[in-house]
């Protein structure tokens, strides 16, 4: 029996008197990869922003399974340190610094694993020009593993929407994540780029040992990519299963296309 | 009791100048996004031009008001036309250091145009006063007082009741969507900063007896102006509005009553613990982020 | 014999290139020249003044720039904590203290004052948060000017011990360039402490926090952390600044710290140029320096107009600040490289 990373236990979420999410109850297992599918409005990504914690006041539980194999209770730890128990994230619209250089971007995604305080950057200590040198090297492991490290010194402001999306990816995986929180990543991609995501994803789940939840519209991505797909309506669980179960489910055709009458 | 009401009628002058102020400063902050610091430099400006036309040619108080009002009128026509709109691409602060080039530009220009010597300015009602509740009440201090609640009443129907009122509103929460909708929003600005421009004046020509007029003599004015535009909260037109008369009884009244070294300072502290818990002002809201 | 010379040239600036430290203290030592300048006739010490101001304004306004390049959060109350800075060492000074504590103590109740804006600017933000420091600037000033110990119109510091050792009054013209020297070096160190701080995690937490905060905290920064580091380095710089002002003018005024020079302190990030530490210079430069060295001079009070003619074309024309110019003359340079090589090669080709 597989190890649930990721628990969702009757979550709900509401925004005064709008239910965005509504009881609802999935779970990820280790090594999985889960599609997150449903018309616009569903609820999605409150989904994602209440499991990274931004949002901290909805009722249910979400339970994660960290680097020291604990199971947590997510709503005891804040939006900041839920980088430190293996979760990261990207976000819908893209949010990297443009001012600075990918190589920098990316680097920003190790913050925590830094020790080294202001003190000792302001003085330069050896400490922490080691540390800096540590994450430097890390980065460009990483954006080799993205292909990218040919233009890591280029400023990401300008760069192709497809080349955003992949620095965003890289510098996730800086924390050695346990979970990635995929927000919508083939959005805007063309065709050659989204097989090219896909194979992105299978890497990560290889090399990296994590496990991958995303949010996606592009159904041929989903179905190519997941081993399990959940899909929700109005914030609620209507179905979940194999990406062929998924499509051929009356609910979901129901919730997508509408019922023939 | 008579202390009281003489700084409730003091107050009243005060608060009323800050008022205008206040008013001019959010009306820019809405429909030009713009924080305008120039704001006290254009009243004097057009307070000298009065004050020069009164001692070179020895016109009346109210003639040269007029006239004032009405250079005051182009001045912010010209600043939007040439100076603001060119910069609309241009980020918020650097906005607001265009306004600090501008007084610059403004102090600047006063001493050539109108001598280095500050210049006089008289009162609306030269004389003559009542007693109330044993305060003295001066006829001026009456007549300013209703001329600026006149004035801001008059702007405040204009906005809520008129179509270029609501034009005002509109552009005020969204100019983009404005524009696409077809709202002149050119002409909003350009309004809105004519109107600041005249808002300012009339206060520059309220403090101008008591303060002459030197190229100092709105820069109180204009730092309590901004204080009631933080207190009564930049969302609304009223809140800054309300903002200013509070501000000047509570500091007349704290340095009166409690300590003239500390009192401006323990209102200013009230003021920020006051905005902690208020983060919008009096009236604000908290916008909403999606992300 | 040029080929060698263009040689050593190179390497020179190639080594500066890669260790800005020394191009802090290169630039430094080239400054000091300016404090023998007038011993040999060719500046007089008002002018070895005007510069004395000029790398004042670089120190408060580099805090001024990590606070508004880096962290997106801005201050109109920079004007109280120089104020502090000279008004702290003079009463310090005045009741006896050494001038190494009386500093520590000035910057550590400054920082204070900062730490507690940084707290107050978790709730508050945008435009309030604007004035609420403008607010923390004016209630600066009326302590100032009301409260006795501040003298009223100012404190005259007079003499300065350094180490408890040598005293410095600007009295005598050789102690004011030793003062210029001090000041100098002061800005060389906190141009250092501004490059570390920048180009550390410290300096990408603070650009992830104000260019996407959402982001930043998903990654573990802490908003609240580095909004309190931002105000304090700002506050800290701002004090340090008004410390320098205080022994080498060696006076201080209490009703100077207005407005007005909180927006010449943003008015020369804003022009000189955001996050870039020469262009900080350059602002206080541009902006204090050539409407007082030369401006003054040739028009006297038309100075004042051309500075701010000068603030609004080049926010127009250079809106991220006027060493970006740099970037146009560098390109404009390769256009003319490139012109002048193809001219070359078709003049071979045609040979």
């Amino acid at each position: 029996m597989k190890n649930k990373v990721l628990e969702l236990d009757r979550v709900t979420m509401q925004f005064g008197g709008l239910k965005a999410v509504n009881e609802l109850s999935f779970s990820v297992d280790e090594g999985e990869i889960v599609g997150l599918i449903g018309p616009n409005g569903a609820g999605k990504t409150t989904v994602f922003n209440c499991v990274t914690q931004f949002y901290d006041d909805y009722q249910g539980n979400i339970f994660f399974t960290n680097h020291q194999n604990e199971r947590i209770d997510l709503r005891s730890k804040k939006v900041t340190e839920v980088i430190d128990e293996g979760i990261v994230r990207t976000f819908q619209n893209v949010e990297l610094i443009p001012d600075l250089s990918i190589l920098d971007n990316v680097m920003i995604g190790a913050h925590n694993q830094f020790k080294t305080n202001i003190f000792a950057h302001i003085l330069r200590t050896k400490k922490a020009k080691q540390e800096e040198t540590m994450i430097r090297e890390k980065a460009m492991e990483v954006l080799e593993f993205m292909n990218i490290l040919d233009i890591k010194d280029q400023f990401a402001h300008g760069q192709p929407y497809g080349i955003l999306k992949k620095i965003e990816i890289a510098r996730t995986l800086m924390a050695n994540p346990k979970l990635i929180i995929l927000d919508e990543p083939a959005a805007g991609l063309n065709d050659k780029e989204t097989d090219e995501l896909a194979e992105i994803i299978n890497n990560i789940r290889e090399n990296y040992n994590a496990s991958i939840l995303l949010i996606e519209h592009d159904m041929g991505f989903v179905m190519e990519i997941c081993d399990r797909v959940c899909a929700i309506n109005f914030g609620q669980y209507l179905a979940m299963g194999s990406p062929k179960e998924i499509q051929s489910h009356p609910d979901v055709q129901e919730a997508y296309l509408g019922k023939d009458e | 009791m008579d202390n009281l009401f003489r700084i409730i009628f003091n107050s009243l002058q005060t608060g009323s100048v800050y008022a205008l102020a206040a008013l001019g400063i959010v009306l820019i902050f809405r429909t030009s996004k713009t924080t305008n610091f120039a704001q006290g430099s254009i009243g004097t400006l057009n307070a000298y031009v009065a004050a020069i036309l009164l001692s070179s040619w020895g016109w009346n108080i109210w003639l040269v008001a007029i006239i004032s009002m009405i250079t005051a009128f182009i001045t912010g026509i010209l600043i939007d036309t040439f100076i603001i709109r060119p910069a609309a691409k241009v980020s918020p602060i650097s906005k607001q250091i265009i306004t600090l080039g501008l007084i610059m530009v403004i102090v600047g220009i006063i001493p050539i145009i109108f001598g280095v010597d500050p210049l006089r300015l008289p009162r609306f009602i030269g004389s003559g006063a009542i007693s109330v509740f044993g305060a003295s009440l001066t006829y001026n201090t009456i007549f300013v007082v209703l001329l600026s609640l006149g004035l801001m009443g008059l702007i405040f129907w204009f906005i809520q009741f008129t179509k270029w009122g609501l034009a005002i509103r509109v552009t005020a929460s969204n100019e983009t969507t404005s524009k696409l909708m077809g709202v002149p929003t050119k002409t909003v600005t350009m309004m809105s900063w004519a109107t600041a421009a005249m808002l300012g004046t009339l206060a520059a020509l309220i403090v101008a007896p008591q303060a002459s007029v030197n190229p100092n003599m709105l820069i109180d004015v204009q730092v309590s102006a901004f204080f009631a535009g933080v207190l009564g909260g930049f969302q609304t037109f009223l809140g800054p509005v309300l903002g200013a008369y509070i501000i000047a009884f509570s500091r007349n009244a704290a340095i009166f009553y409690i300590s003239d070294i500390w009192g401006t300072v323990i209102v200013y502290m009230s003021i920020l613990v006051f905005l902690y818990f208020k983060p919008f002002g009096l009236f604000g809201k908290k916008p909403v982020k999606k992300v | 014999m040029m080929e060698k010379l263009r040689g050593i040239l190179l390497g020179f600036t190639r080594s500066l290139k890669r260790h800005p430290h020394i191009q802090f203290m290169v630039f430094g030592a080239l400054l000091s020249i300016v404090a023998f300048l007038p011993h040999i006739g060719i500046m007089n010490f008002s002018t070895m003044s005007i510069i004395a101001y000029i790398v004042i304004y670089t120190v408060v306004a580099l805090g001024m720039n990590i606070l508004l390049g880096f962290s997106g959060l801005i201050s109109l109350g920079t004007a109280g904590f120089i104020g502090a800075g000279a008004l702290g060492i003079g009463v310090f000074l005045g009741l006896g203290l050494p001038f190494e504590l009386a500093a520590l103590l000035t910057v550590i109740i400054a920082g204070g004052i900062g730490a507690l804006i940084g707290l107050f600017s978790l709730k508050v933000d945008g435009i309030y948060l604007a004035i609420a420091t403008l607010f923390v600037g004016e209630i600066l000033r009326q302590i100032y000017t009301q409260v006795a110990i501040f003298g009223g119109e100012g404190i005259n510091i007079g003499g300065v011990k350094f180490l408890g050792l040598i005293e410095l009054n600007q009295i005598r013209q050789w102690n004011r360039s030793y003062l210029f020297i001090i000041l100098v070096i002061v800005m060389v160190i906190m141009m250092m402490v501004m490059h570390n701080i920048i180009k550390s995690r410290t300096g990408r937490a603070l650009m992830a926090m104000s260019r996407s905060d959402s982001a930043a905290q998903a990654m573990g920064v802490s908003i609240l952390k580095y909004r309190l580091t931002a105000f304090i380095l700002a506050t800290v710089f701002a004090t340090i600044g008004g410390i320098l002002y205080g022994i080498y003018f060696q006076q201080a005024p209490t009703r100077a710290w207005t407005l007005n020079i909180s927006l010449i302190i943003i008015a020369m990030v804003v022009v000189g140029g955001f996050k870039s530490i020469y262009g900080t210079f350059l602002g206080a430069f541009v902006i204090h320096g050539i409407p007082n060295l030369w401006l003054k001079e040739l028009f006297d009070d038309v100075s004042y107009i051309f500075s701010g003619i000068l603030i609004i074309v080049v926010i127009l024309f250079y809106p991220n600040g006027f060493v970006y110019v740099w970037v146009d003359i560098k390109k404009a340079y390769y256009k003319y490289k490139l012109k002048y090589a193809q001219k070359k090669k078709v003049t071979a080709d045609e040979e």
